[in-house]
């Protein structure tokens, strides 16, 4: 779970940066509700090219991939059992 | 004085929290109430009174809230409605042409066929770049269209075709990315995007099905605290629609203050206007465009929060933003997220991986200069039609500065550090919002619709604003 940890920490940095202190869920979306915008977006695509060397380019991108920290922590799951 | 204190705190949060119109949708009695068969009919009829507002004939405002009424009382019947009811509305409006007719179908139905080819062969070149291929495709259309004869019938046949594909490439490109998606069980809602029942510009509101599958109301009380909120965005948009009516009517009728392009096109010819109209012209445009753009997008989407689907508005507070990036953002929210969806993703994610800032700015006027110039281009083909592609993107140079300089801002918004904002009220806030709406009214003196104007006019006038003659 050190992933998923990575990630909430990562996600919660992005939130406050944008001035929402507000409690966050591991199942709350992100990008739909509007809580994060398109630039938190390529934020969190680059910080899974960095940290867990996913290829969008390769596998695709949509945004539900990367709506919610299950979302998140579900793509590098299945990015690290693909390598 | 820790008493004042408090009591300053508690002043400034009331202000923060204090609402225009109330956070009706927050509270549980009215939840409760609208999910009655009562408190339907109420939110409809009273949202079908708004609508009156906007609709001039009440028949069609009515036509509009019983398909609603429909919406809410079969929710099962939801997209299958959504589908069907647009499609009926264009047969009956160009029956009497045929040909019309025909092409207008003709487009929808490629729509469906190219979305059904992107599923079928996912793993097809068009399958994996299916967006670029349409683009390619129409840009292809639009060049066979201006070599055709003038006056022949393949030359209406052709333009005409340009004008139908221009008013659904959008909504199509959207249907192609959805493919990632998970698949869906119909397709009917694909069909409902095509032309929304809500209306919409050119861009799509909002966005294509996946999005509204994800954004639908799934239960009674989620339906009753989306139309709730429908309703309120429509109590919103017309108190700035007439808001908008007093404000022309004071400063352009009263006041006699030019609009922008009369102020430009005075100074082209040599009719001097004194500097500070010069500026109360650009500035007022800047909030004109907010204005207007704000009563455009919160009539679509109170419609389509009506309809079921909690979409969130176009527009957004774009004057509390404090930089130019949260601007783009705030200002129309559904034409960024076309530029992001179409330009700039697919770029940033290809091109100078290994080059942070690089990949920011080289996506970023992807999306502002190719893919802003390439919607404006296309959206104004009778342009194209009457003075040929050539003259036509002459014209648009001013337009093309107007991107370059739009870019740029963004891309050093994007690039400055995060988290190493000043704080305060006058330089965390006042200041950074004062140089977001001085930039804006600045660029947008080259966003000129008229296309009459070149960069070199365009450029004295801007330079006129700051004494500078030339």
């Amino acid at each position: 779970m050190k992933g998923k940890q990575e990630i909430h920490e990562f996600v919660q940095s992005l939130l406050t940066g944008n001035g929402d202190n507000g409690s966050l869920a591991d199942d709350d979306s992100l990008l739909i509700s509007g809580r994060l915008q398109s630039v938190d977006a390529v934020e969190i695509v680059v910080f899974l090219e960095e940290n867990f060397g996913i290829d969008f380019a390769q596998i695709g991108f949509d945004r539900d991939q990367i709506d919610s920290i299950d979302a998140i922590y579900a793509l590098v799951e299945a990015a690290t059992n693909r390598n | 004085m820790v008493t004042q204190l408090h009591s300053s705190q508690s002043l400034r949060n009331r202000l923060a929290e204090f609402r225009l119109i109330p956070r009706v949708e927050t509270c549980p009695k009215v939840v409760s109430f609208a999910q009655t068969s009562l408190g339907r009919i109420t939110m409809l009829a009273t949202f079908g009174l708004g609508l009156c507002y906007f609709v001039p004939n009440p028949f069609i405002a009515m036509f509009f809230t019983s398909i609603l009424a429909f919406m809410t009382f079969m929710p099962e019947y939801r997209h299958f409605i959504l589908a069907v009811t647009p499609i009926a509305i264009v047969i009956l409006q160009s029956f009497k042409e045929p040909l019309l007719l025909g092409l207008n179908l003709a487009v929808m139905a490629l729509g469906i066929v190219l979305y059904w080819c992107t599923r079928r062969w996912p793993e097809s070149r068009f399958g994996q770049r299916p967006v670029a291929f349409l683009l390619t495709g129409f840009t292809a259309l639009i060049v066979f269209a201006c070599a055709a004869t003038p006056r022949s019938l393949s030359y209406s046949i052709l333009w005409d075709l340009v004008g139908f594909m221009t008013s659904y490439i959008w909504f199509i490109a959207y249907a192609l990315i959805d493919r990632s998606s998970k698949p869906a069980r119909d397709l009917t809602l694909e069909l409902a995007t095509f032309h929304p029942l809500w209306g919409s510009s050119t861009v799509p509101f909002p966005k294509g099905a996946a999005y509204l599958r994800r954004i639908e109301a799934q239960d009674p009380e989620r339906l009753a605290i989306v139309q709730l909120k429908g309703l309120k965005l429509l109590a919103w948009a017309i108190l700035l629609a007439v808001f908008q009516n007093l404000w022309y009517g004071f400063f352009h009728g009263y006041l006699r203050i030019p609009m922008p392009d009369q102020a430009l096109a005075m100074s082209v010819r040599g009719t001097p206007v004194a500097w500070h109209l010069r500026w109360e012209c650009q500035i007022l445009a800047f909030f004109e465009l907010i204005l207007g753009f704000s009563v455009m997008g919160h009539r679509f989407i109170s419609f389509c929060r009506m309809a079921g689907f909690n979409a969130l508005r176009s527009t957004y507070r774009p004057l509390s933003a404090t930089t130019i990036i949260e601007f783009f953002n705030r200002f129309y929210y559904y034409f960024k997220e076309l530029l992001v969806d179409f330009f700039f993703y697919p770029t940033f994610l290809r091109y100078w991986k290994g080059h942070r800032r690089l990949r920011t700015v080289f996506a970023t006027f992807a999306a502002v200069l190719v893919g802003d110039s390439f919607f404006h281009l296309t959206r104004d083909w009778q342009f194209i039609q009457r003075d040929g592609l050539w003259h036509a993107i002459m014209g648009y140079q001013a337009s093309f500065v107007y991107n370059a300089a739009l870019a740029t801002g963004l891309s050093v918004s994007q690039l400055r550090k995060r988290g190493h904002r000043p704080t305060g009220f006058f330089r965390g806030r006042l200041l950074p919002t004062f140089g977001v709406c001085l930039f804006y009214t600045l660029v947008i003196v080259f966003g000129s619709e008229g296309r009459q104007f070149s960069v070199v006019q365009t450029l004295k006038y801007l330079a006129s604003l700051f004494f500078i003659r030339w």
